[in-house]
């Protein structure tokens, strides 16, 4: 009588005299592929850079108009439309006091709208002003181009009061060059300014902080409120 | 895995956020706030306060404050930098503030000025400026030029005079004034006498007449004996002499032989050599402020157009491209711009600039009259030019952006054809 063979078991990752060192060698084929499935999930949180911000493009809103002919005579360029940004608040104003409520976009609408209506009522239109028939009322350009749309708002209302001294020597202001880092609140304050690279000329290094001073900045968005908060925004002023 | 990790914290510093930059360009000019406190002492001060507040607002260089706005006492707080309580003024707007004491020394009046920086509560300049009374207006201009330089670095303009042709009943007369239409002097009588030019010493003008008869031919008056001598008398006429900036040579135009072009001669006068020799009509010569090209109209293409050319003849370029009628260039002292007038599809003629470099003309006046005859001030920081804006053709300046336009004459039956004088010598 023959004895029934005996089934053994055995631990793939225990040491099996047949197959000899394979068993910790899957063990760490396992561990590799772990790893690897690791790196998948958590490197891209580690390794990716934010997507470099384009630089923006200084969009001027498009004259209303229609395009003059090349041959004739320019007309006078057209007067900058008005800055947009109110005023900073003077201390001990209403404004100034308590938390100002957030406007509904209805609000905002309504109140752009009625901005609108103002300055078309009190300007005095050019008859003969060139732009583009498709433009707007109160556009200065013939022409324009898509920029990112939260610096080229921030270009647009620091630009609004970047005005520099008319006694300024001509030579200082054609070759002006400096630059002042702003750090920027989540409702669009500046909380502080350093002016990393000076002009040279006090005069003109004044006209840049009274610029800023004097302008409120719009809310940067979600994914950018902590970047110019923590790391600011470079602002180089040019001629 | 625990180099892994290592090297996962690694890339994490690195990719600390990247910081953006924003260019802001084109910075909007605009005129410094000037506080003229009421002077203290002898009353010709406010005399001599009023002249300058109008030579700063001329200039396009101030915003004069307005008086009614001032919270400091100007009288009692005295006019040194530690009595002034420069809060006060800072409140207001200035940015520079301007003090003067006046007094009287027999026949003279002394005005001792102090400009101020407000924000820097820091004082700027001092002086003593006296003048006879009969010219008081001196020294405000002698005070306003050191303001302004003070300032810019540039020279200032308000102790230059200007060269014009007035209209009278017996024909047109050439008159030179202060650079603010005050003291005109008649130069010239009888005939027609036109197109003023300086010598750039300031002692002579030359100017195109018919005074001899025989058509238009130029002369030359010596400011200080009014002696009038021809300067070139050739072909059917000769006109528009304008000196180089060395007051060596000069230009003009003449036609000989049905043909007008530019020549050019030497001072001390002899052989005349001809810049142009087109076709067409070259006329309106302009240097330029370094002497080696000239500006000049000419209608070798079909219509009246800006052209300039070396100062030898050679070497033509057209300047224009825009319009049909384009005319009498004025080439800035600073050397980027020609000024001109051009006439629009309206065919009224306005006042443009040309940048010599980029071609692009910007329009300085619209919508306000027939506005023509450009000149600069030596210092490029005003034109001055004729215009009917405000009913007979008169004098007015212009900042070379085409704002804070400014009447300077007021002829009773017009003035034209204005040429600015040099700086005085000192």
């Amino acid at each position: 009588m023959t004895e029934a063979p005996q089934t053994v078991y055995r631990s793939l990752l225990g040491g099996d005299p047949r197959i000899g060192w394979l068993g910790p060698g899957l063990a760490l084929a396992l561990a590799l592929h772990a790893a690897v499935v690791a790196a998948a999930f958590f490197l891209p949180r580690f390794l990716d850079r934010p997507r470099p911000l384009r630089k923006p493009v200084i969009a001027h809103l498009v004259a209303l108009g229609k395009p003059r002919d090349p041959r004739l005579m320019p007309r006078k360029e057209s007067e900058a439309p008005r800055a947009s940004t109110s005023p900073a608040a003077k201390p001990g104003t209403a404004e100034a006091k308590g938390p100002v409520r957030e406007l509904t976009r209805q609000e905002l609408m309504e109140r752009a709208l009625a901005g609108a209506a103002r300055r078309t009522r009190d300007e005095k239109p050019d008859p003969e002003r060139a732009g583009q028939e498709t433009g707007s009322p109160s556009g200065t350009a013939a022409s324009a181009e898509e920029g990112e749309k939260y610096f080229g708002e921030v270009e647009d209302r620091i630009h609004a009061n970047y005005v520099v001294p008319s006694v300024i020597s001509e030579r200082e202001r054609m070759y002006l060059s400096a630059t002042v880092v702003i750090y920027v609140g989540r409702d669009g304050t500046i909380l502080k300014h350093v002016m990393t690279k000076p002009s040279g000329n006090s005069f003109i290094d004044q006209a840049l902080v009274l610029a800023l001073q004097r302008t409120r900045l719009p809310a940067p968005p979600p994914e950018l409120a902590k970047l110019v908060r923590d790391e600011g925004l470079e602002i180089n002023f040019k001629p | 895995m625990k180099r892994l990790l290592l090297f996962a914290l690694a890339a994490g510093t690195a990719a600390h956020a990247q910081r953006p930059s924003i260019d802001v360009s084109n910075a909007r000019v605009q005129a410094y706030p000037i506080a003229l406190a009421p002077h203290s002492g002898a009353p010709e001060g406010a005399d001599v306060l009023e002249v300058l507040a109008a030579d700063f607002d001329r200039s396009g260089l101030f915003r004069l404050l307005d008086p009614r706005s001032f919270l400091a006492d100007p009288v009692k707080e005295g006019s040194s930098a530690s009595t002034i309580d420069f809060s006060k003024w800072t409140a207001i707007g200035a940015q520079a503030l301007v003090k003067a004491v006046a007094r009287v020394e027999g026949d003279s009046v002394k005005v001792e000025f102090r400009l101020f920086d407000v924000p820097h509560a820091a004082e700027l300049l001092r002086g003593d400026y006296s003048a006879p009374r009969v010219a008081l207006r001196q020294i405000a201009h002698r005070f306003g030029d050191d303001v302004v330089r003070s300032f810019t670095q540039d020279p200032g303009v308000f102790q230059t005079r200007i060269a014009y042709v007035r209209e009278t009943e017996n024909g047109k007369q050439i008159v030179i004034a202060d650079a603010d239409g005050y003291g005109p002097q008649q130069i010239t009588s009888g005939s027609i006498n036109l197109l003023p030019a300086w010598v750039p010493d300031g002692r002579s003008l030359a100017f195109t007449s018919f005074r001899d008869g025989g058509g238009a031919h130029l002369f030359q008056v010596d400011l200080g004996t009014r002696a009038v001598q021809p300067l070139i008398k050739m072909g059917d006429f000769a006109t528009g002499a304008v000196f180089s900036p060395d007051g060596i040579r000069f230009a003009f135009s003449a036609s000989k032989e049905e043909n007008t072009d530019i020549w050019l001669s030497p001072i001390e006068g002899g052989i005349l050599r001809r810049l142009t020799d087109s076709r067409g009509i070259d006329i309106s010569a302009s240097w330029s402020p370094d002497g080696r090209r000239l500006a000049f109209v000419s209608d070798r293409a079909g219509s009246p157009q800006i052209y300039t050319m070396a100062a030898d003849g050679s070497d033509v370029r057209r300047v224009t491209f825009q319009g049909n009628y384009n005319q009498e260039p004025a080439w800035s002292p600073k050397g980027d711009l020609i000024a001109f007038s051009g006439r629009d599809e309206h065919r009224v003629f306005d006042l443009y600039v040309v940048n010599v470099q980029t071609g692009k003309v910007a329009r300085l006046t619209q919508n306000e009259g027939t506005n023509e005859k450009p000149s600069w001030a030596p210092n490029g920081r005003l034109i001055v030019y004729s215009s009917t804006r405000s009913g007979k053709k008169q004098l007015w300046t212009i900042l070379p952006d085409g704002t804070n336009a400014r009447q300077v004459t007021n002829e009773a039956r017009g003035a034209s054809d204005p040429a600015w004088g040099p700086l005085p010598r000192r």
